[in-house]
Order: C-alpha cells, then structure tokens, then sequence
C-alpha cells in the first residue's frame, strides 16, 4: 500500500519519541498484567496455611452464620458464605470492616466442640500487590495520582499503536514473515518489532482503549453528567443501606445450600463460589452471587456477578450474570472480559499470559531500536561517542525491565518466609528495593555491562520462587507446581538471553551502547579499556 | 505545491487532539446517548455504551491530528467539528 513520503516520515518520528516516552512503563504494566493472569494459583501458592479449624460443610453453614451474628452482631450489615475454599480462602463464612480500599476481612470457623473461632484475614497480600503495579504502570504515587499519569501513558500508547501500523502499511506484505537473523542485529530487532505488533494489534488495541477508559471512567462520567445525564442519582444510591432489621423479625432465609441449587436450577452450568448477604435501601434482605461459567465472558476478573433474592432465590438483577445478560450488558461486560481475559478458561489465560509477555517484548525491543537509531543519527551528525541521553536511555532499557521482573520476583517469594506477617506495605517495599537496585546498577555500570550482570541476577531472582517453595516446604504445604515451573521457564529463557548477550557486547559495533569487547583482543587497539564506548567504530 | 507535513509543529496539533478531541468525543456520546434514549450513564449498561465510546473517538482523534498541516488548522476544523456535535445536542434538547 502506497502512503506519501512526508506521512511516513512524520508518523516514523511520532513513533518514536511516543514510544521512547511510554515504553518502559508499558514494559511494567505488561510484564506484571501477564503475571496477573495466574492471581488466583498466585494467591493459593503465597497463602500461609491456617490454624482454623477446617471449613464446615455447606450444610451447616447456617450454624456458622449463627454463632457469627451472635458473636459479632456488626457483621450482620454484610457477610459471605464461600462454596468454595482453599489455602487463599480457608474459612466457610467471613465478612469485612472498614473502608472498601483498606477492608479488614475476618474469618470464622466452627472448631470441633461447635464454640466459634475467628482470624484475621490471613491471605497473602502479593497478588493483590502484583494487580496494583500493573494497574499504576509501576509508579509508587497514591491511586489518585498514579491513574492520570496511567491514562496518559495508555493514550500515548494507542498513538505508538496507530502511528506503528501507518509507517509498516507500505511493507506490511513483504516484511510480514520475514524475521533477518544475520549479520544485521537492527535489522532483525525491527522484523521482530513488527511481526510481535502485527501479530498481537487487536489485542494491543483493545488494551489501549480499555486502559483509557479505566484511568478516566470518573471523568468521563463526570463530563457526561454536567452536559447531558441525570445527576444526583448516583452518589445518592452509593449512599450505605439501613441497617438490617433484627434477625427474628426478617423474613425467613434460604440456607446457602438451599439458595445455590435454586440457583443453580435457573442456570445451569454456572457455577456459584461465593454468595454475599447484605440488606437493600428499604432494609431488605438482598444476596449477591458470583461465580463463573467459562462459556461466556465475566465482568470480574475471574468471576461473574448476579443479585438475588434470599428469601425465594429468584434472579433479581442479571446484568452482569455470564449468558443471561441483555445484549447491553453482554456488550460492556465483553470489554472488560477483554481486557482481564475472563473468559474460555484457561486456554484463553495461557494465550493472555503469552501476548502480555509478547507486548513486554514488543516495548523491550522498541526502546532497543531507538537506542540503536539515535546512534546511527548521532554519528552521521559527527558526534564519535554516545550522548549522555542516549547512554542513560540505555541503561534504563536494561535496569527497568530487568528491575521490574527481579522486584516481581522476590517480592512474590519473599510471601513465604513472611508468613501471616506480610502486609501489602511490606511487599511494595520489597519490589521497590530490587527495581530502584537494578536500575541503579544499570545506569553506574552502563547497558552493556549492566546486561551482563543484570540479566543473569534477574534470572537468579526469579529462582528464589521455586527455592522458596522449597525451603519452607514443612510450613508451606507444596501445591502449585505451576507457580514453580512458570518461573524456571522464564529464569532458563533469560539464562540463553545473557549468553546471546555476552556474545554481543563483545563482538557488535563498538561505538553501540551494548559494546563491552573483551579486555585482551583490545588491549593493541586502544588505552581506554575501561571506556569502549569511546571508540568509534571503523 | 503544498509543503510536507512534518513532526515538528506537534504541540499545537497535540494540544488541538488533546482538547478538542475530547470535547469532540464527549459531545459523540451524548449524541449516542440521545439516540439510545438514555439520561443516566452510570446505572444502566446503554449509558455505561455511551461513556466507552468517549475512548476510541478521543484515541482517533489524537492519533490523526497530525495529518492537519498545522496547529492552527487542527484547532480550525476540529472546533467546527466541535461545534457541529455540540450544536446539534443543543438543537435536540439534550443539554441539561
């Protein structure tokens, strides 16, 4: 497809400078998206086990329930009864305080001889840790700061995305399938580049315009409002419900179990995982259930959402109920099952993990181009060393990355030894340690050498995982051999990437900022051992 | 003949997507919203449509507004375009 030089030449330039600006943040938000993926064996793998006694049957969880409101009346404003338990969620019935950002969640079990038995949430925090990265590109600022710098970086990248395909339209058929591995290393980074962002486009697209829309839903809503909608409704109804009427004078509850199957009979092949008790505006009594059905898309994360009534069972609200929403509520519902790949089960969340690495991947590499460009643009304008900017540019395409994976990393494993110590606060500080690290290391050693070693540290980093399933083995029964196998997967891959790296340092172009060449073949050639960069290239 | 485009002259064109992309954007989705018959876009999933539109017409806007030859085209014709949608929200009643 022919497109006028100058278009070409001005989106090339956009192209750039929007990518060299967002990248690295995209890199953190993509690499910790992918990982998000897997939240759920995460949560399971990083959960300490539980000195509650075992979760009741569901048979008796009006018992529990009973032995809770009488116990702590105040949970009677909102509880949850779980059909389904685990490590990351040991007990039947629990229930939550505080504010909705900050919930302190507490778990009750019935211990053998009937008496009640409470604990404070014992969950691991890193999941969740792990979620908030991705959602804030890596940035350690409040929420509120943190979601406009996100939506700026995300309209940065839908414009990397646009102006991407308008420069490759006119090769598009003939550089499609052509990956050049040879002599030329830049050449074959850009068939890369291009082939991971042809490839993966309408995934990336919708990434983009999801992003959007999450960091600046409250602002659009706000504009809408002050033009054209309604106001006043929705705070009003975000306003808290009437506290429950007393028990004895209610109307008389489904048990749990009695609800499910009610449920269960008007859909079936969903499957419930939690039911939540609350109370509506006028106090009565309301249920809210989620649970998932892999034949359709969810509007949660890993979980679709229908309201109840307790009192008959019937399905009161199934807008986001996965197959018997309206064709409006499938169509919102699909955007956000398209940005959480909430739906197909798990082969879509395997093929979500490996396009969340592979956008990784297609940041990682188009810094590596712009790097390599500013060089050969430097040189032709006489300059014989690498600026400062492309230098620092440089090492930060080595540090962030690699700081971000290695900060990952031992943050997730570090959730062992912390035990029910770890708190959300103690995981940030660990991630942030290990990046700033990384990253401080890249830019005093430079990218070259910084490669040399960082790569390698990163890989050792993610091993800590499986070590520390290991080591805490006897307090920590093993049971995601996935989390494990995940991450030596990933430390082999960056164990080849570090010997293609030592090759490069020492055999590409000398006066490229991944230049290192080895002491001796260039102790003939030059003084400056320890400044190669230096020297330009022949 | 007229000059090549060029990147250099990006902010005003930026400014102008940025700007007048989104009230361009806004106005779209209260036209959506009028055709939908919808007055609350929070509850209801067809008012919650027209909010996600807002994202793909302001990201198309931003991207294409360097194809203006300068800032102050861009700023020319996507404030007619502006005024055209919101004009025609007036003209239906939909400002409230």
């Amino acid at each position: 497809m022919k497109v006028r030089t100058d278009i070409l030449r001005m989106y090339k330039e956009i192209h750039g400078w929007v990518g060299i600006v967002s990248g690295l943040a995209l890199f953190i938000a993509f690499f910790a998206g992918a990982v998000t993926m897997f939240e759920e064996p995460i949560q399971r793998w990083a959960s300490p086990p539980t000195s509650l006694s075992a979760p009741v049957p569901l048979e008796r969880a009006p018992e529990l329930v009973e032995a809770v409101l009488a116990a702590h009346p105040e949970a009677a404003r909102s509880y949850d009864v779980h059909l389904e338990t685990g490590p990351e969620n040991p007990a039947r019935v629990t229930w939550s305080q505080g504010s909705r950002r900050d919930p302190q969640v507490f778990l009750a079990a019935l211990a053998p001889d009937g008496t009640l038995e409470v604990e404070r949430q014992a969950a691991s925090p890193v999941a969740q840790f792990i979620d908030m990265l991705h959602q804030q590109v890596g940035l350690p600022f409040a929420h509120e700061v943190a979601m406009p710098i996100m939506g700026a970086i995300s309209l940065l990248y839908f414009i990397a995305l646009a102006s991407g395909v308008i420069v490759l339209l006119p090769s598009l058929v003939s550089d499609f399938f052509a990956v050049r591995v040879g002599k030329n290393a830049k050449r074959m980074w850009l068939d890369v580049h291009n082939v991971l962002g042809i490839v993966s486009l309408p995934f990336h697209v919708i990434m983009a315009l999801t992003a959007v829309v999450f960091a600046f839903h409250d602002e659009f809503y706000d504009l809408q409002g002050a033009a054209f909608m309604d106001r006043g409704a929705p705070r009003a109804q975000m306003a808290p419900p009437a506290p429950p009427p007393p028990r004895a004078q209610g109307p008389e509850l489904l048990t749990p179990a009695e609800l499910a199957q009610r449920i269960e009979s008007q859909a079936p092949g969903f499957t419930l995982r939690a039911i939540t008790y609350h109370t509506g505006r006028e106090g009565e009594p309301q249920a809210r259930i989620s649970g998932y059905d892999p034949r359709f898309g969810l509007r949660g994360p890993t979980f679709g959402m229908v309201e109840a009534d307790p009192v008959t069972g019937a399905l009161t609200d199934t807008t986001y109920m996965p197959g018997l929403q309206d064709a409006w509520g499938a169509t919102i519902t699909s955007f956000f099952a398209l940005h959480f790949g909430s739906f197909g089960g798990a082969p879509i969340r395997w093929s979500y993990f490996l396009l969340g690495l592979a956008g990784a991947m297609l940041f990682y590499t188009g810094n590596l181009l712009w790097v390599e460009s500013r060089r050969k643009r430097e040189r032709k304008a006489g300059a014989v060393t690498q600026t400062r900017a492309t230098r620092a540019l440089g090492a930060l395409t080595v540090g962030v990355p690699l700081g971000c994976v290695a900060g990952i990393s031992v943050t997730l494993a570090a959730a062992k030894p912390l035990g029910t110590e770890a708190t959300a606060g103690i995981h940030s500080a660990i991630y942030y340690v290990v990046f700033a690290g990384f990253v401080a290391w890249a830019l005093v050693r430079g990218a070259a050498r910084g490669a040399i070693e960082l790569v390698p540290a990163a890989a050792l980093a993610l091993l800590t995982i499986p070590l520390a399933s290991l080591a805490f083995l006897d307090l920590h029964p093993w049971s995601q051999p996935l989390v494990d196998a995940v991450s030596v997967a990933l430390a082999a891959s960056l164990a080849l990437t570090a010997r293609a790296t030592r090759r490069r340092t020492r055999n590409g172009p000398r006066d490229s900022v991944w230049s290192h060449p080895r002491r001796e073949a260039q102790a003939n050639t030059t003084t400056h051992a320890t400044a190669p960069e230096r020297k330009p290239a022949i | 003949m007229t000059p090549p485009l060029t990147s250099r002259n990006w902010a005003g064109k930026t400014a102008a997507g940025l700007v007048l992309g989104l009230a361009l954007a806004v106005g779209v989705s209260g036209l959506l919203a009028a055709l939908l018959g919808v007055r609350d876009s929070f509850f209801s999933p067809q008012g919650q449509f027209t909010m996600w539109i807002i994202a793909p017409v302001w990201c198309a806007v931003l991207s294409l507004c360097f194809l203006f030859r300068s800032g102050l085209r861009a700023w020319l014709w996507l404030g007619l375009a502006a005024a055209a949608v919101w004009l025609t929200l007036f003209a239906l009643g939909s400002l409230s």
